[in-house]
């Protein structure tokens, strides 16, 4: 590839879609994949937790409901199937240790139950017995109501303590009360079962209470009714003491909706002015019990997922066991209570996905940096095993290369071979001479023109420090030659004309100091190249050696011949100019000349056959020459200058301008150009001829001293040889604009177009047609 | 320009074009254009030198066969490859090549601009010696439709030598054209070939190359048949 190509063809682009597809598209699959399969394994993962979590967030709950009911079951379990037992045992106890079997089982029951409040026993004569605790911590009050002598009612109260030992007796006023009205009583009429009754409030010791009570028929056919009334104080404190998940929370309700038991429950009857009917389950107050209840009530008992204030919460209802006529527990947690580990093994999951990712990515990004390391390795072996191929290959064309230590044959393989190893623009071999005065150049050659060249020389007296630095004997390169000191010279000298920057030197060794140098013109100048260049270098101080000893043999011979006496030239006895002014006479020295007028008129060289053509040529050539003379006279120009198959006619060739130089010269090419088609006619010739006209400044003057003659040169007369030899037919007279723009109004032109000439700028070009 | 002399520069190899592509006989095509050689081929018809010149450039399909330059088959490369591969061909057509909305001095430039990374200093300094040299006064810089066809083809045979083309598909300039052109461009094939180029010289009748035809590799021509090689007598 050349290397101003920007794109290699020989590069083939399938090679480079492999190599995309191997550095780029596979690791970015593989981790991609990597990813996806750690995100199928998290999402699997995070799934099947989330189930599992329902699953046991559910057995949880309700385990926690089974144990809640359990517990509910055996804090009613007392009062119930206390009523029972102590139904049985009275039932069939004789009527007169009815009483004491009722306060032993009553006194026992009240000190070993905590949530017993109280036992009653009534019948269906109005009897009434009581068992309850006393104020006093440790002492049970038995009432027993009855009837004074004067009619009134009253309760005896015989207060015990917990040995049994009676400490006081008192009465209190009954009033009118009848056991057989209480709520307790009468619920029982005609069922055989336990009944309950609404909870009430006792406010003086600020207990809940609810009664159960069991009718039963003595052996004496009366019917009594045993209740005992059982607080819900300490349900609530148990439901509140219960923990379920982290901040869940337990309630009974009723089939109503009203509260039995619960957290914050004195609050709530407190609320509620000591109402048990007005203890509902306020939304305000419990709000997500309320939705529990309302999601209850239409979707019926079992877990439900319910939002409150954009967080989700388990609400489990269930119906309590037996004895509860109705009841049912509430359950309500967040989700997060149980969930939460779940969501911290999804963001640990997560984390783990992160930490994953970037390891595959780091390691995909390794991957692709070392392929691409391995492949920029690969390519700078290939190329380095290219470098070496080539240099074995320009080793061999050197050695090959015919009388390579021949100084009479020329050097040519070891400037090609520097040139194409090094990748200089041009390689050139210098040779010191006289003592290292002076230096020739032996050969170069310019890799891009694919040429060598030679011959030139060099004086110490014009690059003193270039010969000086070549003569210490180190190689050297600069990379702007025209600003070293060193190398300005030579910069301006040889490498100006092809416009190279770059210099390397390196000096040719011989026994007694540099014997010349290698000159590498914008090398690639890589390390290992060096010891190529200094085996081209070895190379050349041997024929340098050689040429050296060569040419001190020709020197002596040189001086033993007698130099042949040198002739003088003698004066010419014409110069090359065909007419000449007289004013010419007068021009002693160059000047510059403002307003010249140039007319360049360029032959086609005949091609001539026989000696017989040949002669009538010769004479076409003497008439030709013969009547430009004239038509030069008639016109007045300066000069007609002849050299070879071209010829200069000049006017206005004067220190002040010539207006009328231009017309004249026009007035003559127009004549001398029907004069030459004329001729050439005659001869039965095609017009082999074209003529170019310019005019401006011009440098001119007479040169030289034995023979002094006239010259004319400058940028009018190259653009007038330029009209000329690009003049767009044979016979046309082709001029330059500043020719047209003085003679258009006297002159008929046809444009040719507009051009660019570098150095030159933008013109147009004219053909001269006639006169108007 | 580095010599290419790993082979045929330019090979057809039973190279059957397309005829709906091109018109061109849907026969075997075989040539091999060595660096340094001059083909001169025959076609009487215009259009025909045209589509073989394009034939020679991968333009045209084949039904059989490969056309390979410097070693690479046409059909193998990729878009970029081939234009790039034809940044390397100097071409003279007879076929309108000059875009009307660009000066002409571009348009002769605009090649190797697209191709290559040289300085347009450079590319304007050689242009306008190859200018010269075909007798142009300097790097034309009206559009096409103001220059006269004898500059046109002076500025053809400009552009198909500017940047040292490794081939030079030539339809013949000379015939018609000036003829102080001949010298010129005989100089400039000359010089092309000494630098390794190969070219092939598309013309229409023999008078025109027999003043150069001791230079001439081989002859051929395009007929019906293919291409038939011509005895040189």
């Amino acid at each position: 590839m050349s290397s101003e190509e920007i794109i290699d063809p020989t590069v083939q682009h399938d090679a480079s879609v492999r190599r995309v597809l191997l550095h780029m598209v596979l690791p970015f699959v593989l981790i991609i994949m990597t990813v996806g399969a750690i995100a199928w394994v998290g999402i699997n993962s995070y799934r099947t937790t989330s189930e599992g979590v329902s699953v046991l967030t559910r057995e949880l709950m309700e385990a926690t409901q089974q144990y809640i009911g359990q517990e509910v079951g055996d804090y009613i379990a007392p009062s119930a199937a206390g009523n029972l037992i102590a139904g049985g045992m009275i039932e069939h106890a004789p009527p007169l240790v009815s009483d004491k079997v009722f306060y032993s089982y009553g006194s026992v029951m009240l000190q070993k139950i905590p949530q017993l409040q109280s036992f009653y026993l009534a019948d269906d004569q109005g009897n009434f017995t009581l068992i309850t605790r006393s104020p006093d911590k440790g002492v049970q009050d038995r009432e027993r109501l009855v009837v004074g002598a004067d009619g009134k009612k009253s309760f005896h109260h015989s207060l015990f303590n917990e040995a049994g030992q009676k400490l006081r007796e008192f009465e209190t006023p009954a009033g009118e009360y009848d056991p057989r009205t209480r709520p307790w009583y009468k619920n029982t009429e005609k069922k055989d079962s336990i009944q309950w009754t609404q909870p009430y409030l006792f406010p003086s010791d600020k207990q809940f209470v609810m009664t159960s009570s069991l009718r039963f028929k003595r052996d004496d056919g009366h019917e009594m009714v045993f209740a005992t009334n059982i607080s819900l104080n300490e349900l609530s404190a148990f439901l509140d003491k219960i923990k379920i998940g982290k901040t869940g929370s337990a309630m009974i309700v009723d089939a109503n909706g009203r509260v039995i038991a619960g957290r914050n429950l004195m609050q709530h009857a407190e609320a509620a002015g000591w109402d048990p009917n007005k203890m509902v389950l306020d939304p305000k107050t419990y709000p997500i019990f309320a939705l529990g209840y309302d999601h209850y009530r239409v979707r019926g008992f079992g877990p439900k997922h319910v939002e409150w204030d954009g967080k989700t919460y388990i609400a489990m209802a269930s119906a309590l066991p037996r004895y509860s006529q109705g009841w049912i527990l509430l359950i309500v947690a967040p989700e997060n209570d149980f969930g939460s580990f779940a969501h911290q093994s999804s963001r640990q999951s997560l984390q783990f996905a992160g930490i994953v990712t970037v390891f595959s990515l780091t390691l995909g990004a390794l991957y692709i940096r070392q392929l691409r390391r391995t492949e920029a390795g690969n390519r700078r072996l290939a190329v380095q095993q290219s470098q070496l191929a080539q240099e074995s290959g320009a080793l061999q064309q050197v050695a090959i290369a015919p009388n390579l230590f021949d100084p009479s044959a020329e050097p040519l393989a070891i400037t090609e071979q520097l040139a194409q190893v090094t990748g200089a623009r041009r390689a050139s071999l210098w040779r010191f001479l006289h003592d290292g005065a002076a230096m020739v150049c032996d050969d170069t050659y310019d890799r891009t023109q694919n040429t060598h060249s030679g011959g030139f020389e060099m004086g110490r007296e014009e690059l003193g420090k270039f010969f000086d630095a070549i003569e210490e004997g180190t190689p050297f390169s600069v990379s702007n030659a025209a600003t070293d000191e060193r190398t300005t010279r030579f910069e301006r000298l040889v490498m100006r004309e092809v416009g190279t920057h770059a210099l390397a030197v390196y000096p040719v060794h011989g026994p007694h100091g540099a014997l010349g140098m290698l000159a590498l013109e914008e090398p690639v100048m890589l390390p290992h190249l060096l010891y190529f260049v200094e085996l081209m270098a070895s190379i050349a101080g041997t024929r340098f050696a050689a040429q050296s000893a060569v040419e001190a043999q020709q020197t002596t011979s040189v001086e033993n011949t007698a130099l042949a006496p040198v002739q003088a030239f003698g004066a010419p006895k014409s110069d090359n100019l065909l007419m000449h002014a007289e004013e010419m006479a007068a021009v002693t020295g160059a000047s510059i000349y403002p307003s010249v007028a140039v007319l360049v008129v360029s032959f086609a060289d005949p091609v001539v056959e026989g000696s017989k053509e040949t002669a009538t040529l010769i004479a076409l050539i003497n008439q030709l020459a013969t009547q430009v003379q004239t038509v030069a006279q008639e016109e007045q120009l300066f000069a007609v200058e002849v050299a070879g198959h071209r010829m200069i006619c000049m006017a206005g060739c004067t220190t002040e301008p010539d207006p009328t130089a231009l017309f004249r010269l026009a007035n003559a090419a127009l004549k001398m150009r029907e004069t030459f088609m004329g001729a050439l006619a005659a001869a039965d010739l095609e017009p082999v001829f074209t003529m170019g006209m310019d005019y401006g400044p011009a440098f001119g003057g007479a040169v030289g001293q034995s023979p002094t003659v006239f010259n004319l040169w400058g940028q009018t007369v190259s653009l007038a040889e330029l009209m000329a030899e690009s003049a767009i037919d044979p016979g046309t007279i082709q001029v330059t604009e500043r020719v047209y723009a003085n003679l258009r109004d006297r002159y008929l032109f046809r444009s040719r177009g507009a051009f660019f000439v570098p150095h030159l700028g933008l013109g147009r070009a004219y053909t001269l047609a006639a006169r108007r | 320009m580095e010599v290419y002399a790993a082979g045929p520069l330019l090979e057809l190899n039973k190279a059957v074009p397309s005829f709906d592509e091109s018109g061109l006989p849907p026969v075997p095509f075989s040539m091999k254009v060595m660096p340094g050689d001059c083909m001169v081929v025959e076609a009487r018809d215009v259009g025909h030198a045209t589509m073989f010149a394009d034939l020679c450039s991968g333009l045209i399909p084949l039904d059989d066969g490969s056309v390979r330059f410097m070693g690479l088959d046409w059909t193998e490369l990729g878009d970029r490859e081939l234009n790039a591969l034809r940044g390397r061909i100097g071409r003279v057509t007879h076929r309108a090549s000059w875009p009307e909305f660009v000066p002409v001095h571009l348009a002769i430039v605009l090649q190797q601009l697209h191709h290559t990374t040289r300085p347009i200093d450079d590319l304007v300094q050689d242009a306008a010696n190859l200018a010269e040299r075909f007798g142009l006064p300097g790097l034309p810089t009206e559009n096409p439709s103001f220059l006269p066809e004898d500059d046109l083809l002076r500025a053809s045979c400009a552009r198909a030598f500017l940047g040292q083309p490794h081939l030079l598909l030539l339809e013949d300039p000379l015939e018609g054209g000036p003829a102080e052109l001949s010298n010129s461009f005989l100089a400039a094939i000359t010089e092309a070939r000494d630098r390794g180029a190969g070219v092939i010289w598309l013309v229409r009748n023999n008078a025109v190359w027999q003043e150069y035809r001791q230079g001439i590799t081989a002859t051929w021509r395009l007929a019906d048949d293919g291409l038939v090689a011509v005895r040189m007598g």
